[in-house]
């Protein structure tokens, strides 16, 4: 058993050693306890956290101007992790919307809410202009809510995605993303 | 006879190295860490009112003292709606130790009305919007997603936190440690 001093700061006088109370035992070596005696936050967090992504990158939104009158929507979520269908909402700007064909996902039996659709991987969705618009700039706003296979779940989120459309007999524009990766030691 | 000295050169450095960690690391941490690492973490918990399923704002500051795990969670969260039965006969068996639990939903109330109902909820249900899930940041959320679990002793300070489901074990375990 290790007792880690944990360390106000302020107490001048001798603290009884606080037993930390962690969420899985540690299966390390001597070293390494060592090492962790070094870092001794007060409250220890579950090991998941530090794996889980932030909502953005578990389900990274891009968007593409197809054609004159099609945006194309895509979400690339990340292994381990599922987006509701009933969840996802899109919205152009400017301009109107016209319907939208979501694939077919997974089916799941939800023990509240009954008959879930899930996606996983990629979702492609075709986001069609009520009227052609070729060389405007639209807007597309996607709203997604999904969970991880671990056991938790991330509230819905908004991202959006400026593009291009592209001319009549232009090809497809470039795939702009929602969220660019910043490149960082830190979270 | 050269690398020996060199090895052990290397061993006695890397001896004090460790040993200058250890030393230095039970000192108060500098003050550029993570801040919910210092005491003082569970001032946004304390300082806290929701309103429960009347409607009434309830403190969380009237619970301070207790053995008190605030989890928040949602109806649309399916893991948090699996670990809170465990809550449940916790709170039933616990509540007279000084063991309490209070739920933060981030959800609407006629829905967590339903979901008490149905799983016969003994405990305070709160109910706060996606502001909810951003106050649980500044206690440790760091992703910002459900469930999330923090435990406090009774002198009020967080003593755990966890995001994802809590197993009976861990409930078990704390549990014996603070009441």
């Amino acid at each position: 058993m290790v007792f880690l001093a944990t360390s106000t700061g302020s107490a001048p006088k001798r603290r009884a050693p606080e037993r930390r109370i962690c969420g899985r035992p540690p299966r390390v070596g001597w070293a390494a306890i060592a090492l962790a005696a070094t870092l001794a936050p007060t409250a220890c967090l579950a090991a998941t956290e530090a794996d889980l992504l932030p909502n953005e990158r578990a389900f990274a939104f891009s968007a593409r101007g197809v054609d004159e009158r099609t945006v194309e929507a895509r979400f690339l979520i990340a292994d381990g992790y599922y987006l509701y269908r009933e969840k996802l909402r899109f919205a152009l700007t400017p301009g109107q919307l016209g319907g939208v064909s979501l694939p077919v996902g997974q089916i799941k039996e939800d023990e509240f809410f009954g008959r879930v659709e899930t996606y996983r991987n990629q979702l492609v969705v075709r986001l069609p202009l009520e009227a052609a618009a070729p060389g405007r700039s639209v807007t597309v706003d996607a709203e997604s809510q999904g969970c991880a296979d671990i056991g938790v779940c991330y509230p819905p989120q908004i991202q959006k995605v400026t593009v291009v459309l592209p001319m009549a007999g232009g090809g497809t524009g470039p795939l702009i993303e929602a969220a660019p990766q910043k490149k960082s030691w830190f979270k | 006879m050269r690398r020996i000295v060199l090895w052990a050169a290397f061993t006695v450095v890397g001896l004090l190295a460790v040993a200058g960690g250890l030393y230095y690391g039970r000192q108060a941490p500098p003050p550029d860490r993570d801040p919910s690492a210092a005491v003082g973490d569970a001032a946004p918990l304390w300082a806290l009112a929701l309103p429960d399923l009347r409607g009434t704002d309830q403190a969380l500051e009237q619970w301070r003292g207790k053995v008190l795990v605030v989890n928040f969670w949602a109806t649309w969260c399916a893991p948090c709606r699996e670990e809170m039965p465990e809550f449940v006969k916790a709170q039933r068996e616990f509540g007279g130790q000084g063991l309490q639990f209070v739920g933060i939903a981030v959800d609407e109330p006629d829905k967590v009305r339903q979901f008490a109902t149905e799983i016969g909820l003994n405990y305070p249900a709160l109910v706060g919007g996606y502001g909810a899930i951003e106050l649980s940041r500044t206690l440790g959320n760091r992703v910002g997603a459900l469930p999330f679990t923090v435990v406090t002793d009774r002198a009020g300070r967080i003593v755990y936190r966890q995001l994802g489901p809590m197993k009976k074990a861990q409930l078990e375990g704390f549990i014996r440690q603070l009441l």
